[in-house]
């Protein structure tokens, strides 16, 4: 436990020593602080990964927070292993992203301490389990996020992003309130471990205290229809912040989740199905929406939609075996879907960093002004290429491996008795399926139109490979995504530790070592892959020496004055597959017709708003700006007013406590 | 070990035949004598001999797409019961595996195309990714039907229909065989989907998507594509054959159904147009149409009757 608070104390020294130290040596600073503590915090996480037995400690504070106690669970070492490993890599990309922004007045003192106030706060939140201490580093994970997404506060669109992020945040946190609330009316206690008794011996209005944690939590992790603060935040945010909000911290809502299901034990039918429902439409939603997105962060956001998605239909599968007394659906449900966690963190982040990148250099992230970046970045452009193709969960990438895993547990977790089941089922699996073309669909068109080709629009003379310092993250990143992909064993292995929490012991034991076993073949098939790749590329290049290889342009057709606006750009891509789906988006039209005998100036552009905001957060937003419309009478500026309504209050409270406290 | 050389034989060189025998068959209906059945193997040869012109705009990415599309469909190959009824690899859920292994080769093909800049091989990318975005969900949804029905999670289930399903198992096979069929037509580019013999650009889908392919690259991509049609092939042979037939006769009727699905791909191909491109979409949803209908006649099966 001593090494968990050596490791705390390294990401504080940091947060503090960035302050004083000079604006080059900050961000420095703040990533060996942040590796150091990341390397230590791995000790006590993989221990308790291995061993699977939990260890804490209970701080005796004051008397208003009570007994503290910090444990790292088999639940909670994962999210560490993520959260280190991923904040760190994010760091060390920073020094090379924010390198631009050094010693131009911005406030990179206040950026470096959030971002490892940030990574504090999130550890803090996956160990800490007492309520109100737990809110206290939710709020503080919350705020400095918020902090960092608005590192370019003087552009109006990162200000308003990072406002509609904070109020997100906070209607997040009112029903994670809600949740805490009512648990701690019912049980007296603070602490998580009396929670934990009271749901699992069939605590009254468990249903409800699930779901309002679910929307709490749902909201921080993305799911539809709470995600609407996540395609603007990412994009306003500096790319490793949005790789790390991306790939780590909306994380904590899924494991806020877990956490409560932790304490659920036994999950009811109908929560569980509406979690896998929800899941399957943000998965559907998520990745509708990033087909249509130009923007490549804002295209991004909306995939970690898509992926929550998938990590939620893999808790969903587990929950409905756990309802059904499946375990089968139980144990391959929440190992794939914990699984994806780390899986999603790794790819998201990788793509994130290597869009980052391209923005650097290009100052665009209109993907439709680009084209033809992977002679200019080679290595960028291969590590989106991989980090694509992994998202797409196609093998032998990591991706692969945690979507097969959720395929297996809904596809054996059919059930003989309940005919329901059956067929949600076998419809959350064509979901899935969808899901899967549709990502390939977006992201050929992501990694398409951005690196391949010739330029769209933007002048690529000046632009270089970026440096080392930002390669070097996104190459571990993508050697992580192979690694897990061909070696799952291991991994699939750690992540079924945590997942046996869920479906404890017993029965699961025999799943598990089937798991162990197919997974292992998995690994063997890949093999094979890998060197039927290899002999065929051997055998290609034999076959090639000698031949004639000539350069030419490209086949146009017969027209040989083929120019680069000529080339397909990412609306024409998407369109045969939006227009096809017309009636769930909404076209904004922006046109000005030409005019006259010398027609001057004209356009037409096309935006595609996001329908749940259309149709039901703006009505609800406007609704409420009417209702508070009634109460500027009140708000007159007059101070002495003020005091007036002040000492109103006062002596309403007052008769109020005598009437009812009597 | 023979059924295991058999199937490879099996799959290197069936996929020539049964592009010859469609162009023979097409020759038959045109009434013109044809080429020889073997002479897509002697142009993959020639192909081979051959160098080749690549277009300045293109990348690794266009370069290296054709061996790893011959790798991917090889090695989905080897999940799939070929001749002998048994596949290489046995492993669960391998229909998963499968159309995801399938996934990359396509993933590579649709960014090779868009590598060349080109606006003809940008169309075909997006038809091809936007059909498939209809065509994978409904081959999921047959596939985990049928392993539902028996309980077996590998390619084998499709045997074991009529055991566990009795007199709706042949409705299910008549179904599955039309779904497996749509999906060959459509991941294989024949008519009525695609037309790989057209002559003009804007209408193709998947043959645009190679224009600029040429010498070996291209001869590696027409074999991929006949390997293709070859596993689709082998999956609605998997359908028909029973299993309990001895290997020998399984093998016989193996080759025999290869041989009149291509007859019948060459007859479709001789007796009608390609679709415009907006009914295409129509003719998918007849896929899913069909995979619904078996689902309904399992959920009838295992919880009805």
């Amino acid at each position: 436990m001593g090494i968990y608070f050596f490791s705390i104390g390294m990401l504080l020294l940091g947060a503090i020593l960035s302050i004083f130290v000079k604006e080059d040596w900050k961000l420095k600073v703040c990533t060996i602080c942040s590796l150091l503590s990341a390397g230590l915090m791995l000790i006590p996480a993989i221990n308790v990964m291995n061993t699977g037995v939990p260890f804490g400690i209970i701080l005796h504070t004051s008397p208003i927070l009570g007994n503290i106690d910090i444990v790292i669970d088999a639940l909670s070492a994962f999210f560490l292993i993520v959260i280190s490993i991923m904040s760190s890599l994010g760091l060390i990309y920073a020094n090379g992203y924010m390198k631009p922004y050094l010693n131009k007045g911005m406030n990179i003192s206040s950026h470096c301490f959030f971002l490892m106030m940030l990574i504090l706060s999130m550890i803090m939140v996956v160990t800490v389990q007492n309520a109100l201490f737990f809110l206290i580093v939710w709020e503080i994970m919350s705020l400095s996020s918020f902090f960092l997404v608005i590192f370019e506060g003087e552009k109006k669109e990162v200000l308003s992003a990072g406002i509609k992020y904070l109020v997100y945040m906070h209607i997040s946190m009112i029903f994670i309130l809600g949740a805490f609330i009512l648990l701690n009316s019912y049980t007296g206690s603070l602490r998580f471990l009396d929670y934990l008794s009271y749901m699992q011996h069939g605590g009254a209005h468990a249903n409800l205290i699930f779901a309002l944690a679910f929307i709490g939590f749902g909201i921080k992790a993305g799911f539809v229809p709470f995600h609407n603060w996540l395609p603007d935040a990412h994009p306003a945010a500096p790319s490793h912040v949005s790789g790390i909000m991306s790939g780590v911290m909306i994380k904590t809502g899924i494991y806020g989740i877990l956490r409560f299901l932790v304490f659920w034990g036994t999950p009811s039918k109908v929560v569980a199905y509406a979690v896998l429902a929800i899941a399957v439409v943000s998965a559907l939603y998520g990745v509708l929406y990033a087909i249509t997105q130009h923007d490549i962060k804002r295209l991004l956001a909306y995939h970690s939609i898509e992926n929550i998605g998938i990590i939620g239909i893999g808790i969903g599968v587990g929950m409905l075996g756990l309802a059904y007394g499946n375990v089968f659906a139980a144990v391959f449900g929440f190992t794939g879907g914990i699984l994806h966690i780390l899986n999603h963190s790794i790819f998201k982040e990788l793509l994130f960093f290597a869009a980052g990148s391209t923005y650097l250099k290009t100052h665009t992230r209109n993907i439709e002004l680009l084209g033809g970046l992977i002679k200019k970045m080679p290595y960028t452009a291969l590590l989106f290429i991989i980090g694509s193709i992994a998202i797409c969960g196609i093998p032998p990438f990591n991706g692969f491996i945690s979507e097969f895993l959720i395929y297996a547990g809904m596809i054996k977790g059919i059930p003989a008795s309940s005919i329901n089941l059956f067929i949600v089922l076998i419809m959350a699996i064509a979901a899935l399926a969808m899901v899967g073309t549709m990502a390939m669909l977006c992201f050929t068109k992501a990694a398409g139109i951005m690196f391949l080709g010739n330029p769209r629009g933007v002048n690529l003379d000046n632009v270089t490979e970026v440096s080392g310092s930002m390669i070097f993250p996104m190459t571990v990143l993508a050697f992580l995504t192979f690694f897990i992909g061909m070696y799952s064993q291991y991994f699939i292995s750690y992540a079924s530790v945590p997942a046996s929490m869920f479906t404890g012991g017993g029965d699961a034991f025999g799943t598990l070592m089937y798991l162990n076993e197919f997974t292992g073949d998995i690994s063997c098939c890949f093999m094979v892959f890998l060197a039927i790749i290899v002999v065929l590329l051997v055998a290609r290049y034999f076959l090639g020496l000698g031949k004639k290889l000539d350069k030419h342009v490209t086949w146009g057709c017969g027209y040989d004055r083929a120019n680069n606006h000529m080339q397909y750009t990412a609306t024409s891509y998407a369109n045969l597959f939006v227009s096809t789906l017309k009636p769930l988006f909404k076209r904004v039209s922006h046109i000005k017709k030409p005019k006259d005998l010398f027609p001057q100036e004209a356009y037409y552009e096309q935006n595609i708003e996001d329908i749940e905001e259309a149709y039901i957060v703006k009505p609800l937003v406007m609704l409420d700006e009417k209702f508070l419309a009634k109460f500027e009478r009140i708000q007159n500026g007059n101070i002495q007013q003020y005091i007036l309504f002040g000492l109103v209050f006062l002596i309403l409270a007052i008769i109020g406590m005598v009437y009812f406290g009597g | 070990m023979i059924s295991i050389c058999l199937n490879i034989l099996i799959l290197l060189l069936a996929p020539f035949l049964m592009i010859g025998v469609i162009k023979k068959t097409k020759a038959f209906w045109a009434g013109r004598k044809g080429v020889s059945i073997f002479q897509p193997f002697w142009d993959f040869i020639r192909l081979m001999k051959k160098g080749a012109v690549i277009s300045e705009t293109t990348s690794w990415v266009f370069r290296y797409t054709p061996v790893i599309g011959l790798a991917v469909v090889i090695f989905a190959a080897l999940f799939v019961p070929l001749a002998t009824g048994k596949a290489i690899i046995n492993i669960p859920f391998a229909f998963v595996l499968f159309s995801y292994v399938l996934g990359l080769g396509k993933f590579l093909s649709l960014l090779s195309a868009l590598d060349t800049g080109s606006s003809f091989e940008g169309m075909g990318a997006s038809r091809e990714a936007c059909f498939s975005t209809i065509v994978e969900p409904a081959f999921f949804i047959t596939l985990a039907s049928i392993a539902a029905l028996s309980q077996n999670y590998s390619f084998e289930s499709l045997k074991m229909i009529l055991q566990n399903a009795g007199g709706y198992g042949y409705i299910i096979i008549a179904l599955a065989v039309v779904t497996l069929f749509i999906m060959l037509l459509i991941e294989c580019c024949r008519v009525p989907v695609d037309d790989p013999t057209t002559h003009l650009e804007l209408t193709m889908i998947h043959e645009v998507m190679i224009l600029d392919n040429s010498g070996i690259d291209l001869g590696l991509i027409t074999w991929s594509a006949g390997i293709k049609m070859l596993i689709f092939g082998a999956l609605i042979a998997n359908l028909l054959i029973p299993a309990a037939w001895a290997w020998w006769a399984a093998v016989l009727a193996f080759l025999a159904i290869l041989f009149i699905l291509s007859i019948i791909i060459g007859t479709v191909e001789s007796s009608m147009a390609r679709f415009r491109m907006t009914h295409v979409y129509e003719f998918i949803f007849i896929m899913s149409i069909t995979a619904l209908l078996i689902l309904a006649l399992v959920t009838y099966r295992v919880y009805g009757g």
